[in-house]
């Protein structure tokens, strides 16, 4: 009962006018960068982070998460009239969403995206209500040694499962350790890996890396393929609005979305992609109508719709009760949190529960505000899809350099910037994910200090990791997720078979 | 040499690059201070596991390039190579070094003006009107509502004088 009172006193908080705002402002901004291609979320949060500093944290807060999940509503718009994934999460919509707009049917695909996205958001608000204070209790167990066990399964997971190659995924999540390992150690008080330069000290911002890998290195790719690109929009003839039918087929996608996106999204996997394309598979098994598939059959749109904004809820559970994130996204959404003195985990329930829970609320009511924004208003969001290209990169060049360098009015932070976009570029062209080194840039001190600091507590003895059932259990679970993609190649081995099963792939892991 | 053997070459070299990283991050951690007091783990433990980490997962890609190459992964950077259009790149790279390198002398709404349109003609636009009105507009309206209603700065430069 007292989830419902902290709830209601949510409520009264996030209804104030100025939170009213900023969610406001936190959807629309979320929608708009989900509709355009080349700009996610995870980019646009880095961006704002230097101009929140002044906020008060709720507020901040609020207005990121709205940016997180109106991007979710927002890509299915590109995908479905532009065959282009707005981002990483709206690639599996774009298979029957894109061949429903061909065959005149971009309305009844539009609104099965934007209603489901509302019945998934609200069903998985519903139970990160529930499940995030259990979680947090249970959370307060954990010790140094559970800490750092649990960041490597964050580590080995998203790699292992997201991305077409293991090696590839590691080397970029190294690049990212790289990185998160410039500056002055925190404990010792050292300088480490500054080669004497005096900007390095206090360490590479996470905007910089954000903005480099995602923005610059987006752009310069686009410019080095542009002479092969070319795109059509498809009108929305029809009415944004489903038959009986449509809804008929609509709603157990929906629910099955829904269950599939909140766990998957909560286990530490690399957040919406996964549960998108599982969701898809299984729609395409159960569906009665297996002849409408690839011409456009509504379940292959309203599931993984379903699916990703389910995926967003089941983020915060671990970054709320443990401060893990489990995708690039959320990786941003925790350096927000540290910008302020936040720490998420067990404690941040107890220390601030008025934030965690005018969040939590801000939650339900941002998901009426999308639904409004992407039924009614569709067609506004998409004229933004006709700005031309070139002016789009440019822009988010102008705003890429202007994030970086509003934070000191420094050159060298934006030379710095730049020099890791070419990084990013080169990791496009040889098909490295950039989540990976996200992840391991912001997840670094973490798992540094927890490691160091159970040692500390062990005096020295490794076997800490393995002696708690928590962590060792934690890093058994690393270990299978690094061994699963290859499992039914190996059973094929086993078996004696000759198969072309090859190592089971997740999610191409390009999140921007 | 076919497009084939060049993404190969290609490849191996960003092994080389990643497997160089560990080697530089391995080299620099000997001039890691110790911290003074009693300490478990130091401050160079990190550091090792990851250039140890950038040397082993370097070298484990370029034996997989050379062992048992995968060939979906070569056709495609193949593919992108005989795409790539390189001085659109370089000079895409160039103008945004020129853009912060302009930004302090010559101020953040006239960089601006400047970058704008000329990014968007690297990029394919052909209405520079346009792009030169739309890249002022957003200069003008960034830097107003940056240094008024946000209290961020940004250099006036040479209109300083004017606001």
């Amino acid at each position: 009962m007292e989830v419902f009172n902290y709830l209601l006193g949510g409520f009264a908080n996030a209804l104030t006018p100025q939170y009213l705002l900023l969610a406001a402002i936190g959807v629309t901004i979320g929608t708009a960068v989900g509709v355009l291609p080349g700009i996610g979320p995870a980019l646009t949060v880095a961006l704002l982070l230097p101009l929140t500093y002044s906020f008060d944290p709720a507020g901040a807060l609020i207005m990121f998460a709205g940016i997180y999940y109106g991007g979710m509503y927002g890509g299915s718009t590109t995908s479905i009239l532009l065959n282009t994934p707005g981002e990483s999460a709206s690639v599996a919509t774009t298979f029957e969403g894109f061949a429903m707009a061909k065959s005149g049917r971009a309305g009844p695909a539009l609104a099965t995206a934007a209603i489901g996205s509302f019945v998934a958001g609200t069903l998985s608000t519903m139970l990160l209500t529930f499940v995030a204070p259990l979680l947090a209790r249970v959370a307060l167990l954990f010790q140094p040694a559970d800490y750092f066990a649990l960041t490597v399964l964050a580590f080995v997971s998203v790699t292992a499962l997201v991305g077409s190659s293991l090696i590839r995924g590691m080397i970029s999540l190294f690049i990212g350790l790289f990185f998160g390992l410039i500056g002055i150690d925190v404990l010792s008080g050292q300088a480490r890996l500054t080669f004497g330069v005096v900007e390095l000290l206090d360490g590479i911002d996470v905007v910089v890396v954000a903005v480099g890998l995602f923005a610059v290195g987006e752009a310069l790719y686009v410019a080095s393929q542009l002479r092969h690109s070319k795109e059509e929009i498809l009108d929305v003839r029809s009415s944004v609005w489903m038959n009986r039918e449509e809804w008929r087929r609509s709603w157990p996608a929906w629910l099955r979305g829904a269950l599939i996106g909140f766990p998957l999204g909560a286990l530490p996997a690399g957040g919406a992609e996964i549960p998108t394309f599982l969701s898809y598979t299984l729609e395409k098994r159960l569906s009665k109508h297996k002849d409408e598939w690839g011409r456009g059959a509504i379940e292959g749109v309203a599931g993984p719709e379903a699916a990703n904004n389910a995926a967003f809820s089941g983020v915060l559970v671990p970054l709320l009760t443990l401060g893990l994130p489990t995708s690039a996204t959320a990786a941003i959404l925790l350096a927000a949190f540290q910008i302020y003195n936040l720490q998420p985990g067990p404690l941040l329930f107890q220390k601030s529960p008025d934030l965690v829970w005018t969040l939590i609320a801000s939650l339900y009511i941002g998901n009426v505000m999308l639904l409004i924004l992407n039924l009614p208003l569709i067609r506004m969001w998409v004229k933004i899809l006709t700005i031309p290209r070139p002016l789009l990169y440019s822009g988010i060049l102008v705003f890429g350099t202007l994030g970086v360098y509003s934070m000191a009015n420094s050159f060298v932070d934006v030379l710095l910037m730049y020099a890791i976009g070419v990084i990013g570029f080169f990791m496009r062209r040889f098909q490295l994910p950039v989540g990976p080194a996200i992840l391991g840039l912001i997840l670094l001190p973490l798992a540094e200090a927890q490691f160091r600091r159970a040692l500390a507590i062990s005096q020295g003895d490794l076997s800490v990791f393995v002696t708690r059932p928590l962590s060792l259990g934690l890093l058994l679970a690393a270990l299978a997720a690094l061994v699963l993609p290859y499992l039914p190649a190996l059973a094929a081995r086993l078996t004696g078979k000759r198969t072309s099963a090859g190592r089971l792939v997740f999610g191409k892991g390009d999140e921007d | 040499m076919t497009p084939q053997t060049r993404a190969l070459l290609a490849l191996r070299l960003a092994a080389l690059a990643v497997m160089g990283l560990g080697g530089i991050i391995l080299a620099q951690t000997p001039q890691i201070g110790q911290s003074a007091g009693f300490t478990v783990v130091g401050p160079r433990v990190f550091p090792i596991i990851v250039g140890i980490g950038c040397l082993g997962w370097g070298g484990l890609f370029f034996l997989r390039l050379t062992a048992m190459p995968d060939h979906a992964l070569i056709a495609d950077v193949a593919a992108e190579e005989q795409r790539t259009d390189w001085p659109t790149t370089l000079l895409l790279l160039g103008l945004l070094i020129a853009y912060a390198a302009a930004l302090w002398p010559l101020g953040y709404v006239i960089a601006t003006t400047l970058f704008f349109p000329l990014s968007s003609r690297v990029l394919g636009s052909t209405r520079l009107r346009r792009d030169t009105l739309a890249g002022f507009l957003i200069g003008l309206v960034v830097y107003l509502v940056f240094t008024r209603l946000l209290g961020v700065r940004l250099p006036a430069g040479m209109l300083s004088g004017l606001w």
